[in-house]
């Protein structure tokens, strides 16, 4: 591995939780039609909705915390977020007020009527795919079947709308040879944007995400001059670790990292807030419970975030233990910033751990992967 | 602030072709910034249609209080 014993650096940023979001994710339903296999959601075959009025409760801290930030993001998530139908959605939209709202969609669902939605609300919309029919075939209806041609079609409706949309994009296998043709695909569909997730082991999705750093770095750099060769598409990853390594150049690396986490309020269909990891909204566990930090139905967001910025307890507290032991030992803190909790706790059962195997594949092989393409160019 | 003893910075000043590709890096920033309207095109550094802007759910990069 790429590290090994203390680090000398004293890193600033990401010390505590600060009180106020930039940002709340919201799930109006649990459902989605499909069945992907490296989904991590636990209840995506059931279509809980979320009721009006935690959205109207949710829209209460929302619209103070707006009208105090120059930009504040409303993202409506999942289970599929169209499958919550436009009525439900229009209404768990309307009370909030100087957001910008974002919608992650799989795609499958989009016509003419939910485009037309999408323009009258100014919707910044994010899809998932995987790359060519091969690389998305794990991207599946219920029964199996692909869906890789409803993704199509719902793209190509955005598109005959003049939609601009960024892609979300998993991949299960990292290793050379993949990027090149994987960045090819995504200038040709058209995104303004592409995030590349290596598939994690989290939630109900129990594969293992190990891999060669070798292979996975490999990736990494491939993908980096696929970009510089032809940088029309933004990626998420690559330029980061640019950012960083400009960063780092300049002589401030320091400043790259915000000074405290952002809470980062994932709202539950039946209202309860977990903070700071959205994939652990719905998942319980003897030891640490159901990770809620409180419900909107009965505490104010805005007391629920002030509370946990003011005195961690339980998970999150272990979290920021953990936090602290990324910064003490980690040569790659400044560029990460801390393992992911939903990370360190599904991948180690506990959130006062370090390295998790996403930190080796999504930044810590991504870095080197950047620098080796550097070295080579 | 780090201090000069950060072996992985002591790494990336040391690499060649690492300043070239940022150089690279930085113009398509204010190309982009130029295009779009956004960003600052005179320093290069992003502008707001950038990753954060398209995904502020994932949190992988952005888990920046703006």
């Amino acid at each position: 591995m790429y590290w090994g014993g203390s680090v000398s650096q004293a890193w600033t940023g990401m010390r505590g939780i600060n009180d106020v979001p930039s940002y709340v994710i919201m799930q109006p339903t649990t459902l989605c039609n499909l069945d992907c296999s490296y989904c991590y959601l636990p209840l995506r075959a059931h279509d809980r909705r979320m009721p009006v009025e935690v959205a109207q409760a949710v829209a209460e801290a929302v619209n103070v915390w707006a009208g105090d930030a120059p930009r504040f993001s409303v993202v409506w998530h999942g289970g599929e977020p169209l499958a919550a139908g436009r009525e439900h959605l229009a209404a768990l939209m309307e009370p909030f007020r100087g957001v910008e709202h974002h919608i992650q969609t799989n795609a499958t669902l989009i016509d003419d009527a939910w485009c037309e939605f999408f323009a009258e609300r100014d919707i910044h919309i994010g899809l998932s795919i995987d790359g060519t029919r091969e690389l998305t075939s794990q991207r599946v209806l219920r029964g199996g079947a692909e869906a890789y041609d409803r993704i199509l079609r719902g793209i190509d409706t955005l598109k005959r709308h003049g939609l601009e949309f960024a892609a979300l994009c998993v991949v299960s296998d990292p290793r050379p040879g993949l990027a090149e043709q994987l960045y090819g695909f995504f200038v040709e569909l058209g995104a303004t944007v592409l995030g590349v997730n290596v598939e994690e082991q989290e939630g109900v999705n129990l594969r293992s995400n190990a891999h060669s750093d070798d292979a996975v770095r490999a990736f990494w750099a491939e993908l980096t001059g696929a970009w510089r060769r032809d940088p029309r598409v933004e990626v998420r990853e690559v330029e980061w670790a640019l950012r960083y390594a400009g960063a780092t150049l300049s002589g401030d690396p320091d400043a790259l990292l915000p000074r405290r986490h952002d809470p980062i309020p994932t709202i539950a269909q039946d209202g309860r807030v977990v903070l700071l990891s959205p994939e652990l909204a719905g998942f319980s566990s003897p030891k640490y419970g159901d990770f809620a930090s409180g419900s909107v139905l009965q505490t104010p967001l805005a007391r629920i975030v002030a509370d946990a910025a003011a005195g961690p307890t339980g998970w999150i507290a272990e979290y920021l233990t953990g936090v602290e032991s990324c910064r003490s030992v980690c040569p790659y803190f400044g560029f990460c910033g801390g393992a992911h909790a939903a990370n360190r706790f599904f991948e180690q059962g506990r959130f006062d751990g370090t390295q998790t195997q996403h930190c080796r594949n999504s930044k810590i092989s991504l870095l080197e992967g950047v620098l080796d393409h550097a070295r080579a160019a | 602030m780090p201090e000069p003893r950060d072996p992985l910075a002591q790494r990336m000043r040391a690499l060649p072709g690492l300043a070239t590709l940022l150089a690279e890096a930085e113009q398509t920033w204010r190309d982009r910034a130029a295009s779009a309207g956004c960003g600052d095109s005179e320093s290069g550094k992003p502008g707001w249609r950038t990753f954060e802007d398209a995904f502020p759910t994932f949190y992988e990069f952005t888990n920046r209080p703006r």
